[in-house]
């Protein structure tokens, strides 16, 4: 996948209006593959639905998303599992943790369909995030900002075109967002795949290519 | 912790993860309430059609050698009618009019023989000599595959096929107290020698005879049409006389018709065919609404276990929506839970079977007193695969279109 196009865009949410002054909605814009997008947006500004809508599992929307020009809502269910393990790799804003397993265990429901890290690989990352002591941990017993971490080393076991995180390091401190950023630009350099996130203000010290405002 | 102590959980799979994830929330009591519930219904309907199976031989006209449907009548012998002389015989007229019945598909008439037959029985050296009588009856009513069945004047033997009853007799009268052995079929038909002389029209002629067989519904002994044929002629008075008995071909015998046609004519029955029906027709309705029973307790387990899989499936819509938004298939997730149905089911249906056995070995002995070996047990089984993939089936259905609702998400 090359490129993320969307054409028109609007949550259902929106209708009606005319201008929202968003550099998004209902304007025509590309993500390219390889290239560093930040989306900054207040709250309420439809950050969220925007991820959801690109990871199809909401359709509220009028106007159309594409991959690589083709419309995403003739994208069947096979095609859609492929983009979430092969295409896209996305971390929500909420994280969707599951509190009952451990650390490791949630990064290995996701690496177990994926194969994509090496045991040894995950334990790296998750050793320099600081939360190697935790592996065996349940996230429920984990802080935000441990799951925080424990979620962006889910996000990146999977081969991508585009790293899409929605407010990444919300709940990091300096150092930890400094981490964050090196590590998702490594493996998108090592993958050659395209970043976008999003931000209300805390932003993740990446050097973008482009900065759009919802 | 060091990264060697973690490196080779097994849990770790994908199928391991998602059920310790996905367990959560199963309702043990409900499963538990489910499973018995299946149980008991599935193993009413196995048994039911298992027990079927075993005692429809005791219904079954078991005479290889009648075709189905038919009916021997007779006139009624009434005190009148001997003091009268009058004739118990079936004119020509009576005949036709059966034939003419809407339940009536042929009429056959017996013949008997118009001269004298003495018997001698020989068993292991000792004899027992008799007057007997024959009859005969057309070909067609009859199933006899026996390539003995036919008479050869240029070498004449006498192929008869008897009644059960004298074999009974013979065991529980005769032997006994000749302090003979009792016998099978299969072994009195080789055993006894019969040897038959015919008298009438000034001729006598001894015949070698040969049982074909036992019939428990011909009370009488039957031998070929062209013997009959050409013993009358040979040994016969030469009048023609009509028959006293009628084997009857009916489309249906419980038809109520039939049991009015033959009170209305003074006819009788021989045997016990339309009793026979009765009481296999009770069979059948007590078999059915058994089964039916077992089958209303099997749906009603179904929808528990349906209501159980929705609230589980409830309870869990997070998880499964975040399985999904991770890359997990729509398969992938309901799989689970399509494996743990399985499961259930696979285990209901064994534990039914054998209860099923166990109740089959209870009351076997009981029908093997009334001289009944059991039917086949693949029916039952097939039953209970075919029940329970039914219900497996549209648990699997449910399942899967549950999940597949929770693909797209709301806002």
């Amino acid at each position: 996948m090359n490129t993320i196009t969307l054409h028109n865009t609007l949550p259902a949410v929106f209708a009606g209006r005319e201008d929202t002054g968003s550099e998004i909605w209902l304007r025509e814009v590309i993500f390219e593959r390889g290239k560093k997008y930040l989306i900054s947006a207040e709250s309420g500004t439809g950050k969220s639905s925007l991820c959801s809508y690109i990871y199809g599992y909401r359709i509220d929307y009028s106007g159309t998303f594409a991959f690589d020009g083709r419309d995403i809502k003739e994208l069947s269910v096979d095609e859609w599992c492929k983009v979430r393990t092969h295409h896209i790799a996305y971390l929500a804003q909420e994280m969707r943790l599951f509190p009952e397993l451990t650390a490791i265990e949630n990064i290995m429901l996701k690496n177990s369909i994926t194969n994509f890290k090496s045991r040894k690989e995950i334990l790296a990352m998750m050793e320099q995030l600081g939360i190697i002591e935790k592996v065996d941990s349940l996230v429920a017993k984990l802080s935000i900002g441990q799951q925080q971490r424990v979620a962006i080393v889910r996000t990146l076991c999977q081969p991508c075109d585009f790293i899409m995180l929605d407010e990444p390091v919300s709940h990091l401190d300096d150092t930890n967002n400094r981490i964050v950023a090196e590590m998702v630009t490594a493996e998108a350099e090592r993958q050659g795949a395209g970043i976008i996130s999003t931000s209300v203000g805390n932003n993740v010290k990446i050097n973008v290519d482009k900065e759009f405002k919802l | 912790m060091s990264q060697k102590d973690i490196k080779n959980n097994p849990d770790h799979s994908s199928r391991g993860l998602m059920w310790k994830l996905l367990r959560t929330h199963i309702s043990k009591s409900q499963l538990i309430g489910f499973s018995l519930a299946s149980l008991v219904g599935l193993t009413i309907v196995i048994l039911a059609v298992q027990f079927f199976q075993d005692v429809k031989p005791l219904f079954k006209d078991e005479d290889s050698f009648l075709r189905k449907d038919y009916m021997i009548i007779t006139r009624k012998v009434s005190t009148a009618s001997t003091v009268l002389q009058s004739s118990n015989e079936f004119e020509a007229k009576d005949i036709k009019d059966i034939e003419q019945q809407p339940w009536c598909r042929q009429v056959g008439k017996f013949s008997s023989n118009d001269y004298s037959v003495e018997a001698s029985i020989l068993v292991n050296g000792q004899g027992m000599r008799t007057m007997m009588f024959f009859e005969s009856l057309p070909d067609e009513f009859l199933d006899v595959t026996d390539r003995h069945w036919k008479f050869d004047p240029n070498n004449p033997k006498i192929p008869v096929i008897i009644s059960r009853d004298y074999l009974t007799l013979y065991n529980f009268g005769f032997a006994p107290s000749q302090g003979l052995p009792q016998a099978s079929e299969l072994a009195v038909s080789k055993a006894v020698k019969l040897q038959f002389t015919l008298r009438g029209n000034g001729n006598v002629q001894s015949f070698e005879g040969i049982i074909i067989g036992f019939s428990s519904r011909l009370n009488t002994i039957v031998v070929p049409e062209d013997f009959m044929k050409w013993s009358n002629e040979q040994f016969g008075s030469g009048i023609e006389r009509n028959p006293s008995r009628l084997i009857v071909e009916v489309n249906s015998p419980g038809d109520e018709r039939i049991a009015s046609y033959f009170k209305d004519h003074g006819y009788q029955v021989a045997g016990d065919k339309m009793q026979q029906s009765k009481a296999q027709g009770f069979l059948n309705i007590i078999v059915s609404i058994v089964i039916l029973v077992g089958i209303i307790i099997s749906v009603l387990a179904f929808f528990i276990l349906m209501l159980s899989i929705y609230l589980l499936l409830q309870k869990n819509t997070k998880k499964l929506q975040d399985l999904l938004v991770l890359g997990y298939s729509p398969n992938q997730v309901s799989r689970t839970y399509i494996n743990m149905v399985i499961y259930i089911n696979c285990a209901v249906m064994v534990v039914s079977i054998i209860l099923m056995l166990l109740m089959r070995a209870y009351y076997m002995p009981m029908l093997k007193a009334m001289d009944v070996s059991g039917g086949k047990i693949y029916l039952s089984l097939i039953v209970a695969v075919i029940i329970m993939s039914l219900i497996s089936f549209g648990n699997i259905m449910a399942i899967k279109r549950k999940i597949n609702d929770l693909w797209i998400q709301s806002s």
